[in-house]
């Protein structure tokens, strides 16, 4: 099984290029971070990474296929895919939720989908309305829902952002856990997290990729000083190089 | 401890299937009942027990089949909302005030009017389907064109949509009118009112209304994840395109039979979804049933009072479930509209 290959991406929006000229390629494991400033196009990409439509030129690949041309039903089973912001639009349960995702691998065992909503610790809240969980509840409830049927490819767009600091570090380690043996994309902010925890760092700027490397090299390189404009330092922590940022009082 | 919060119904028990199946057995003995000369509980009996009498017959061979006719249609208007409301992701979205309908009765009354050469029982649905599919498919598309997803702009659009189609309706009515088509039936079905089928009518009637609930259940995964967003659905595997698709042609179908065989009925579509997602929560496929249920509950009872309110005329159903259903609509579009 290959990865995803990123191939001459350029989408094109209000004749300013959000994506331009985007090639890149993933390895078939690893938890790979797409970092950049905003607006940088991170989860232009991720959309079409995970095969949602969009008008493009260029093309994502799977195994050589163009993953916006596979049938709905086996890239919902391959890829999974947990956008940004999700709201119902009705007032479902979460354990409704994680049925809706696991019913697209219909040879899943039974009992998967309570392991999975005790996994995301929400063992006593699956039969709680959409509208009375918090925001961390819901992030985990689409997480789990996502990551149920065990897609071969994860794409996250900024996972953490309604995680509190003990609930984001957990999802960090589940992502990196998940890339051991399968391929999870993600859209992160916090540089900190993206370079402790990930295997490879993409870095987008204005639409175009800047850095294409391992997490370390990433982490020493001038890349991300340069483009977030921020002074960084690095920490050398369990044979990891951590990159953070130098946000001094004066 | 989440003991204070009541968890979310889902699904159909058997102790809801049972309540609803004899609210609407309880419904359709009232509709027997009800009618210019009231009839006591044992004239009923004793005409659904083989009793051969003409105060019999008036009940068996003329009430039953409009009973019957009345629950069906309000079967169709109720289930056919809950796919408007699940295609439309809204709970203020029914036929009726989006236009289908209206589309429907324009495509009827070109079938009513004109002479097109065909038998009108074959034109006549067949036009039908045609305008609410049109009409669908036009609100959908302005809708999407403007970029409006939210509850007041689609209804906006229907509204407007709506008005053009009556204001079609209308025209049509007056230009092609003559004297060999009483205009009297026409209007009285554009208000809505169940006509008394004959023994052939009903059987059409009874086709219609399996296959259209039949297709209408098919769809209910798919609302439901349609439910969850466009993004969500297609990535837990909806061909989301050809799915909508599909199922405004299967509404339109649904409509277009309710229009054909019950007029222009309102606010049915509307309430029954919404009843319904409070007893058996938000899956569809529960949903479509319980609708069915309690929309054939409600037209039911909204026939009787028709038949019996002011006898010997008989009120427009449309405008019984207008009053009733429309403060009903304006509640919860206040309570929708509220920050």
């Amino acid at each position: 099984m290959t990865g995803l290959m990123v191939h001459k991406l350029t989408v094109i929006r209000g004749g300013r290029p959000i994506l331009d000229d985007v090639s890149f390629a993933c390895p078939s494991q690893g938890l790979v971070g797409l970092l950049g400033p905003n607006g940088a196009g991170k989860s232009t990409l991720a959309r079409l990474l995970a095969g949602q439509p969009g008008a493009h030129a260029g093309a994502v690949r799977l195994g050589g296929e163009d993953v916006a041309a596979l049938p709905a039903a086996r890239r919902a089973a391959m890829i999974g895919y947990m956008p940004q912001a999700f709201t119902p639009h009705w007032d479902i349960s979460p354990r409704m939720l994680v049925e809706m995702g696991a019913a697209r691998r219909p040879d899943l065992p039974g009992g998967t989908v309570r392991s999975a909503i005790s996994e995301a610790g929400l063992g006593g809240h699956a039969d709680r309305l959409w509208s009375t969980l918090s925001g961390g509840e819901k992030a985990r409830a689409l997480f789990a829902a996502v990551t149920v049927a065990d897609p071969a490819i994860l794409v996250v767009d900024e996972p953490g952002a309604s995680l509190d600091i003990r609930h984001r570090i957990q999802l960090m380690r589940r992502l990196a856990e998940r890339g051991r043996t399968r391929l999870v994309v993600a859209v992160l902010h916090d540089i900190e997290l993206a370079t402790t925890w990930c295997d490879r760092l993409v870095i987008l700027d204005a639409g175009r990729v800047v850095a294409d490397d391992t997490a370390d090299a990433v982490a020493r390189s001038d890349t991300i000083a340069q483009v977030f404009g921020v002074a960084f330092e690095t920490v050398e922590a369990g044979g990891i190089t951590v990159a953070r940022p130098l946000c001094g009082r004066d | 401890m989440t003991a204070a919060i009541t968890p979310p119904r889902d699904g159909f028990t058997i102790q809801l299937a049972v309540l609803l199946g004899l609210g609407l057995a309880i419904s359709v003995c009232v509709g027997l009942a009800a009618g210019h000369d009231w009839a006591s509980p044992a004239r009923l009996l004793a005409a659904l027990t083989g009793d051969r009498s003409l105060d019999s017959r008036l009940i068996t061979d003329w009430r039953l089949p409009r009973v019957l006719a009345a629950a069906l249609v309000g079967a169709l208007l109720g289930f056919g909302g809950c796919l408007f409301q699940g295609l439309f992701r809204n709970p203020l979205a029914e036929p009726y005030l989006l236009g289908s309908a209206g589309g429907a009765a324009v495509g009827a009354t070109v079938a009513l009017l004109v002479p097109l050469g065909v038998p009108q029982a074959l034109a006549l649905p067949i036009l039908a389907f045609c305008g609410a599919w049109s009409a669908t498919v036009m609100v959908l598309f302005i809708g999407r064109v403007s970029g409006v997803v939210d509850a007041a702009g689609l209804l906006l659009a229907g509204v407007a949509v709506a008005a053009i189609l009556g204001a079609l309706r209308s025209f049509l009515m007056l230009a092609l009118s003559d004297e060999s088509i009483s205009l009297q039936v026409v209007l009285s079905w554009v208000l809505g009112g169940i006509q008394t089928p004959g023994p052939a009518g009903l059987s059409v009637l009874v086709i219609l209304t399996g296959a259209c609930l039949l297709l209408a259940l098919t769809t209910g995964r798919g609302l439901d994840l349609l439910g969850l967003g466009e993004d969500m659905a297609r990535s837990f595997g909806l061909d989301v395109k050809r799915f909508i698709a599909m199922t405004i042609l299967i509404g339109s179908a649904v409509v277009a039979v309710a229009v054909a065989f019950g007029g222009l009925v309102a606010f049915v579509g509307l309430a029954a979804p919404h009843l319904g997602r409070n007893l058996v929560g938000p899956r569809h496929r529960p949903l479509i049933l319980a609708s069915a249920l309690i929309g054939a509950i409600t037209v039911v009872l909204a026939d009787a009072i028709a038949r019996a309110a002011l006898p010997p005329a008989e009120i427009p159903l449309g405008l019984i479930t207008a009053i009733a259903g429309g403060p009903f609509f304006l509640f919860l579009l206040a309570r929708r509209l509220r920050p």
